[in-house]
């Protein structure tokens, strides 16, 4: 049945209709769950509010098993979704620097948009960083063409790599998450938060 | 602090279920019957014998000839660049990556056509997309290739170029007997039928 | 006290992952994709470029072959995403009484450094989440939950970096 554009039961404009009622909800939750402040995104790296962990992998998680159990009933064939290609260079430089980029900035794109939706000046200024960055990526492009393209290693999913069932990766990644989020509210409890 | 010990639970029993069951089990068949019908009466598996020798001629790389018949039947003659792969050995694993690849385009082919429709009806129901079938197998690929009739001197231009054709691939592939190229012009051949494939959805950030 | 009641005004983070979850099961039910941002603001600058240096889009290797493979970079399911997400974060806002124009930042630094930063930090994910082919949302989350490689790979050095990095910028939140 799923993915419903590729099975050609929606026709592509609906799909875009869709992208725009999944952003809503994207915004919302992001929004709701307090991602629109800085202050708490940047607190995971000080300990003092793991929110983002927190929903980061809650998420990750649901949809992973989501997805497992939808293919296992039928509804979605997962060979039809898309998988990011892995350039192993270039996706260790550039999360280097979008991790830079986040301790620095205090958001990351995605909540940067719905931080500067509901006022915050410092998340609109982010924006505008992020357009720059884009643009010198665009205009510096022929010189790091070759990094970006190095090592290619095709579409691997973690599951082929280490030869195991994509139900038990789930398991494997379920354990490393909830162990994470125990480590979390400890570190929490010990860290204060700064008042403003 | 209460939610993650719920939340806990939850994710780890769906983590046990899940990792108990094995990959896609129920998932074998991917198609329908209906959707089955459909690529029966588009008769999108059949490439016909001329496409594949411009093919095999040119070196096309997309190029991967299949031959499904017993091992001896392979030694005593194959097509250019086939692998062997016997019909009874189709599904086994060490032909897995072979069969199952959305890279190059396979060509199953038996002595007739019969085989290699079934090879094909059956990786095309576990969902492989890229597998095609010599149109008339081997015997049919030997009546037009290697031993073309030679067409009515009134004949259409086309149907004469076509013989042309097949006059020369038979002999640069190693059968017939060569005879002074005519002045006919080049064949164009047909290009591959494509079936609607299903792709992977675009994505990324 | 008051910090009590401000975080309580925010949803559950467990509650909030579950649903952000959904959405991302969603995104992959109805569209066969992920959940992501920078592509919309990669949309965006080729467009802008485009309006305005038609000439240098021409010359560049890159901008042709996007404007080849998307003819109309505006018309993309990120943009209209992107575009869901700020309405989206804008309604919840406004439910639970969050709009607001203001720089947010530690006491202890002036708003000025703060946007100084807010301005570099946009700046390097531009840039980073183009070479690593997605951001937070793209790449790491959406591929996190698909077990690609490459996302997870890309996540663990987003979060490995933030974590190194954060004592040199200390001030600034804490």
């Amino acid at each position: 049945m799923g993915p419903l554009i590729v099975n050609d039961i929606i026709s592509p404009d609906t799909n875009l209709l869709m992208a725009f009622i999944i952003g809503i909800g994207f915004g919302w939750v992001l929004e709701s769950s307090g991602f629109s402040s800085s202050k708490k995104l940047a607190g995971l790296f000080y300990g003092y509010d793991t929110v983002v962990l927190k929903v980061f992998f809650t998420a990750g998680l649901t949809a992973m098993i989501g997805l497992l159990f939808m293919s296992l009933f039928g509804w979605i064939d997962l060979d039809l979704v898309y998988i990011n290609p892995t350039y192993l260079t270039s996706a260790v430089v550039g999360g280097l620097i979008m991790g830079l980029g986040f301790i620095m900035g205090g958001f990351c794109p995605g909540t940067s948009m719905c931080a500067a939706a509901i006022g915050k000046i410092d998340a609109m200024v982010f924006i505008g960083g992020l357009f720059l960055g884009v643009l010198i990526f665009t205009e510096g492009y022929p010189l790091i063409e070759k990094m970006y393209m190095a090592n290619f290693k095709g579409y691997p999913r973690l599951s082929e790599v280490f030869n195991i069932s994509d139900g038990l990766m789930a398991l494997l990644f379920i354990v490393m998450a909830l162990a994470a989020f125990w480590l979390a509210e400890r570190f929490e409890k010990k860290t204060p938060a700064p008042e403003y | 602090m209460r939610t993650r010990i719920i939340i806990s639970i939850v994710f780890l029993s769906l983590g046990l279920i899940i990792a108990a069951i094995p990959n896609n089990k129920t998932l074998n068949f991917k198609m329908s019957a209906e959707e089955m019908i459909e690529e029966f009466n588009g008769r999108y598996q059949f490439i016909s014998p001329d496409e594949i020798a411009d093919m095999i001629i040119s070196e096309d790389p997309n190029l991967q000839l299949i031959d499904l018949r017993s091992e001896s039947e392979y030694k005593e003659f194959h097509l250019p660049g086939a692998v062997n792969i016997p019909f009874t050995d189709l599904l086994d694993d060490e032909y897995r990556y072979l069969v199952d690849q959305n890279l190059k385009i396979n060509v199953f082919y038996s002595n007739g056509s019969v085989t290699s429709n079934e090879a094909w009806m059956v990786t095309r129901q576990l969902g492989y997309r890229n597998n095609y079938v010599l149109e008339g197998g081997l015997n049919y690929w030997a009546e037009t290739i290697m031993n073309p009739d030679r067409p009515e001197q009134t004949s259409p231009n086309e149907e004469i170029a076509r013989y042309n054709f097949r006059k020369g691939a038979g002999a640069a592939l190693g059968g017939g007997s060569i005879e002074p190229a005519n002045e006919m012009p080049e064949p164009v051949l047909p290009a591959i039928k494509k079936r609607p494939q299903k792709k992977r959805a675009q994505g990324g950030c | 006290m008051t910090k009590k009641d401000k975080s309580k005004k925010y949803i559950n983070p467990y509650l909030g992952g579950v649903l952000l979850g959904l959405v991302l099961i969603a995104a992959n039910f109805i569209s066969g994709r992920g959940l992501g941002a920078s592509g919309a603001v990669k949309s965006s600058v080729v467009t802008v470029v485009d309006a305005v240096a038609p000439s240098h889009v021409e010359s560049s290797d890159f901008y042709s072959s996007y404007k080849e493979t998307h003819p109309t970079p505006m018309k993309s399911w990120l943009v209209f995403e992107v575009l869901g997400m700020i309405v989206g974060g804008f309604i919840s806002g406004t439910i639970a009484g969050r709009l607001k124009l203001k720089v947010e930042h530690n006491p202890r630094i002036t708003s000025r450094r703060r946007l100084l930063f807010a301005l570099g930090g946009g700046i390097l994910f531009g840039l980073g989440s183009q070479i690593g082919r997605g951001c937070t949302s793209g790449s790491a989350l959406s591929g996190m939950a698909i077990f690609s490689v490459g996302g997870i790979v890309t996540m663990m050095a987003i979060f490995a970096t933030a974590f190194a990095f954060a004592r040199l910028f200390r001030k600034n939140w804490v």
